[in-house]
């Protein structure tokens, strides 16, 4: 019995000493290559190289701080990706840079429209609550596409992303910039 | 003296200190067309040693050769990595972006990998994220 008991014991510590768990903290801008699914460097690496794409385009390098909306970035792969992400990351590397403005988008607006219906509401004073008519409208739009390719046999298996992205004048219609990022990664097992 | 022969001597001055220039020094504090401040810089290589770092594990991945030119206010870049051995290798890279005043002007750049074929090239391009980033550093790691 005795023995019994020492060897459940022993068990036990082994099992509590393998649950063990360390939390670290890492690098937020580092390589990850945790699974092949789409992931934190994919979403820097595609806002990083579609930012500093756009600021070499003719509309935006030329112009004084030219008024910008994002629209949808459709998801077109198999998976879930958070696109808004993508296009907030593209924003923000954008306004940082100071070269573009950008105008409430159509996400945002319910939001502006009713701090602007508030500020009307005849509760704040009238020289400090924003007037109604005075948004700015955007020049351009930009939307765009994110697919992927999946293929897999037996141990391998391949993703391809490809993001496309596109300004358009609102004004005229015209593409006035398009550029895309591809991304491969393979996870081979064994 | 009369004024033409004035006139020529210093045009004929101004073309010999033209000539004199070597290519890619042609700016002063320039070279290549990257910004090199007060550093001694008098060939490719200089260049290279200058703008390079290695940051985690060391690479055998070697910059070769780089190249830069203003875009408007910003700074274009290409730098041609060379991969000598007889393997595939993977790196990541990043850029550091400086301001005049020698301090960040950008924040920390993402790492973004990259997979050079063995004995090959290959030709990474950026540019400058704003008119601030007058300098830079190009920062190579291992991912092997």
């Amino acid at each position: 019995m005795k023995s019994r008991i020492v060897a459940a014991l022993a068990a036990l510590a082994l099992a509590g000493g393998c649950a063990q768990e360390k939390t670290r903290y890492g690098d937020a801008r580092g390589v990850e290559t945790v699974t092949n699914q789409f992931g934190s460097t994919d979403l820097q690496m595609m806002a990083e190289s579609m930012a500093r794409s756009m600021l070499q385009a003719p509309v935006i390098a030329s112009s004084n701080l030219p008024v910008v909306t994002v629209q949808e970035v459709r998801n077109k792969t198999s998976e879930y990706i958070d696109t808004r992400a993508i296009t907030d990351s593209i924003r923000a590397e954008l306004q940082k840079g100071g070269r573009v403005r950008f105008a409430v988008d159509q996400a945002g607006m319910n939001p502006q429209v009713d701090e602007l219906k508030r500020q009307q509401s005849g509760l704040y004073a009238k020289e400090s609550a924003a007037e109604m008519g005075q948004m700015v409208g955007a020049q351009y739009r930009l939307e765009g596409n994110i697919v992927s390719i999946v293929k897999q046999v037996e141990d391998t298996k391949d993703v391809y992303y490809k993001l496309n992205l596109q300004l358009w004048n609102i004004r005229n219609g015209l593409l006035e910039w398009s550029d895309e990022k591809e991304i491969r990664k393979t996870t081979t097992r064994g | 003296m009369k004024p033409t022969l004035v006139i020529a001597a210093m045009a004929a001055g101004a073309l010999v200190a033209g000539c004199a220039a070597k290519k890619g020094f042609e700016k002063p504090g320039f070279a290549f067309g990257c910004p090199i401040g007060e550093s001694k810089v008098s060939s490719m290589d200089d260049l290279v040693r200058t703008k390079v770092v290695s940051e985690g594990r060391r690479t055998t991945i070697q910059a070769t050769e780089m190249r830069c030119s203003q875009t408007g206010e910003l700074l274009r870049i290409d730098t041609n990595l060379n991969n000598d051995s007889k393997s595939v290798k993977r790196i990541a890279y990043k850029f550091r972006w400086i301001d005049r005043e020698g301090m960040r002007a950008w924040e920390e750049e993402p790492w973004k990998p990259l997979m050079l074929y063995e004995n090959s090239n290959f030709v990474i391009n950026t540019i400058s994220p704003t008119n601030k980033a007058v300098d830079f550093r190009l920062v190579l790691r291992s991912e092997e």
